[in-house]
């Protein structure tokens, strides 16, 4: 367990490999609720919530049940249903706190089960941390800490494009990529820009 | 939050380039156009004739280009604003000088249409047009961007830069400082000479087109910086070295300064520089790339509304 | 009859699931680098969609509103296992350039949003021509997509080159490049509508 691993993790997964500007995954509702800068922060919330919460979940599911009776396979299976109950708590907790905002995610709420960046965070911790079906030392504190980056630096991209998104709605933007077309533009570039971060090595 | 200003009541409130100087957008748009010109005649006298064919064809590209959109939505046709022609124009300095002819027509041709015009025109990109063209460009096709020419030779020798010779761990012969300064290197045509750049830099500063505060912190945090991490262990990095190579000073001074695409506020502007900065630094010293100026900026143009929102005034023109 | 076939358009044009619902982007991208990539998911996936869509209308008084979710994922996978394995078994090609993703229909927003939104609401010969028209719907995204990225990006369509001595846009081989295309291609949609109106 060293200060730097933890270091590493925390720049490689909010800057260096960005869960939507590089490795491309939660790119739905990062399209569809960056409109608004609350709004998108009560998402990225939700979603920094789950990522952490499965990334605990599945750590224990993984070691203790798939590994012990060597049924890896069902690694897929076991963790979407992981998500899928806990997006529903989460769901249910949100119509409770604030009936406007779950009304105002509708669709996206329950969809944070399918977002690909849960799903993928989860596979990513057994993926690094998991060598040879062993634990490696201070595997699970690892990826615990990466769930929370991840969902870290999901935030940090919704931030950015509803910054972008809310100045250029004072702008007279062409009226046919109004919305979404021009957001699909705006992260094309985003990304672009992000793909210096490619082929990092400390 | 969403105000619901709407245009339809003629009340435009956008935030740049209004707020700097009060005399007109052609007029500083000229000026650094007419401020980069040393930059550019210096470049082509080392690296040949191609170089000034690939200006050109930046230029002209971007200004049809931006006719032609204006003329498709039926928008007041601009074009000789002089901002096209800036965008053609530094797209092409950031271009190596031996580049196939389509490549600065394509080029310039992204930036205006999809950099500028998508957005709704001068004054509403949030990125750097000349600079999203160029990262397009260079994942488009990388092999074309990144084969360099040797200087003063106009036999179109391939070299390889500085930046990307340390980068490949290679020690770097016969090449002083003084080299770095006059632009004798292997580089993208209006990046090299640093003399020049500064030349027009002096001048924008003098007639306070551009202030001092993004480009200052800028090249001081990748001096600082490379310092300090220096390839030798700490505190032993070749900062003037970073300083003068690669696309640094031409970034910092008429890329990074952009109005529209730049903090509004002192303060802001600093966290801008400070932020291209360590982008730069940590691209060149880690990353993949040689070089990481354009891929900054546009990360922290990226940034700036949300950095604008975080550190604006209340009354507007007060700093 | 007629509602039906208005239920299954809709999937396609009104309701595109990729160019009006925004969703399934991360498959959409991921696979839509080469046109026959893209037929094979949009087939697979279409299959999927229609069989849970049926599922999930059929048991929707049944399922308890707390847990519909994972129920519904429960639904979904198992179509999916079945779509694998038959993906398999007649046409491994396939399978293995769709690589991961196969699978990953389980994850596919489409899916899991239509039966949330749709399947779960509605009769069960509504959900088929829903599931249906989505489908379909995706698939012709997914063709226009990759058509166009496999074109300009790799010179190339199914396999053969197109233009001889054409320099391949790489970045159109990447997600970046993809989400311009979507972009540019909904922009274009949106020209297209305004001037119908």
């Amino acid at each position: 367990m060293s200060i730097a691993q933890f270091l590493t993790i925390f720049i490689s997964a909010v800057f260096i490999y960005n869960v939507i500007l590089s490795r491309f995954l939660g790119l739905c509702s990062f399209v569809a609720i960056s409109k608004e800068t609350r709004p998108a922060l009560a998402m990225s919330l939700a979603v920094m919530f789950v990522t952490t919460m499965s990334s605990i979940i599945t750590w224990f599911i993984y070691r203790f049940l798939l590994i012990p009776f060597n049924i890896t396979y069902l690694r897929t299976i076991s963790f979407i249903l992981v998500i899928a109950t806990f997006v529903q708590f989460v769901e249910m907790v949100i119509k409770k706190i604030s009936p406007p905002l779950y009304r105002f995610f509708g669709i996206y709420l329950p969809l944070i089960t399918v977002n690909c960046a849960v799903f993928g965070v989860a596979v990513l911790n057994i993926d690094m941390f998991f060598i040879n079906g062993e634990a490696i030392r201070a595997s699970f504190y690892y990826s615990v800490f990466q769930g929370l980056c991840v969902g870290l630096g999901y935030t940090l991209a919704m931030l950015l494009m509803s910054g972008i998104r809310e100045r250029l709605d004072f702008c007279n933007v062409p009226k046919a990529v109004k919305d979404f077309p021009l957001a699909f533009i705006i992260a094309s570039i985003m990304s672009l820009s992000f793909l210096g971060f490619n082929g990092f090595r400390f | 939050m969403s105000l619901g200003m709407n245009n339809q009541n003629n009340l435009i409130v956008s935030v740049s380039p209004h707020l700097h100087k009060d005399e007109s957008i052609t007029k500083i748009m000229w000026m650094v156009v007419i401020s980069l010109l040393p930059a550019g005649l210096v470049g082509v006298f080392i690296f040949g004739m191609n170089a000034l064919w690939v200006v050109l064809l930046g230029i002209i590209s971007a200004v049809i280009t931006e006719g032609f959109l204006q003329l498709l939505t039926k928008r007041k046709i601009t074009i000789l604003d002089g901002s096209a022609i800036l965008t053609g124009l530094l797209l092409a300095y950031n271009l190596p000088p031996n580049v196939p002819f389509w490549l600065p027509i394509i080029g310039s041709f992204f930036s205006i249409a999809i950099g500028k015009q998508v957005f709704g025109g001068l004054g509403q990109n949030i990125f750097n047009p000349a600079l999203a063209g160029r990262v397009f460009l260079m994942a488009s096709w990388p092999r074309y961007m990144t084969t360099f020419t040797k200087p003063l030779n106009y036999d179109a020798v391939t070299s390889a830069t500085p930046l990307a010779l340390i980068k490949e761990g290679r020690v770097l012969e016969n090449l002083s400082y003084w080299d770095l300064f006059l632009g004798k290197r292997g580089g993208c045509i209006g990046e090299v000479c640093i003399l020049a750049l500064i030349v027009g830099a002096l001048f924008l500063l003098y007639k306070g087109y551009i202030s001092w505060h993004i480009p200052i912190t800028y090249i001081a945090t990748v001096g600082l910086f490379t310092y300090i991490f220096g390839t030798k262990g700490l505190l032993s990095g070749d900062w003037l070295f970073h300083i003068l190579t690669g696309g640094l000073i031409l970034g910092a001074f008429f890329m990074a300064t952009d109005y529209v695409t730049s903090p509004l506020t002192r303060k802001g502007q600093i966290i801008f520089g400070i932020g291209c900065g360590l982008l730069t630094a940590i691209i060149r010293l880690w990353g993949g790339y040689p070089e990481g100026v354009s891929y900054a900026i546009l990360m922290m143009n990226a940034a700036t509304p949300i950095i604008d929102r975080y550190t604006k005034n209340r009354i507007y023109g007060t700093q | 009859m007629k509602k039906f076939v208005k239920e299954f358009l809709r999937g396609i044009i009104r309701e595109n699931p990729t160019f009006v619902l925004v969703l399934g982007l991360c498959p959409t991208l991921a696979v839509s680098v080469s046109l026959i990539n893209g037929i094979g998911m949009g087939i697979a996936a279409t299959f999927v969609l229609l069989g849970s869509n049926i599922i999930i209308s059929l048991i929707r008084n049944v399922v308890p509103d707390r847990i519909r979710i994972p129920c519904y994922i429960v639904v979904i996978a198992t179509f999916v296992t079945i779509t694998e394995m038959t993906m398999k078994a007649y046409s491994p090609a396939l399978n293995r350039a769709l690589g991961i993703y196969v699978p990953l229909i389980v994850v596919n927003c489409i899916v899991l949003g239509r039966a949330e939104a749709y399947a779960s609401k509605q009769t069960v010969v509504n959900s088929l021509f829903d599931g249906l028209g989505m489908g379909v719907g995706f698939t012709l995204a997914l063709i226009l997509i990759s058509g166009i990225r496999e074109f300009l990006g790799a010179g190339k369509l199914l396999g053969h080159t197109v233009i001889k001595g054409f320099e391949p846009m790489f970045v159109l081989g990447m997600p970046s490049g993809a989400l311009l295309i979507i972009g540019l291609l909904l922009g274009f949609f949106n020209v297209l509508k305004n001037r119908k109106a």
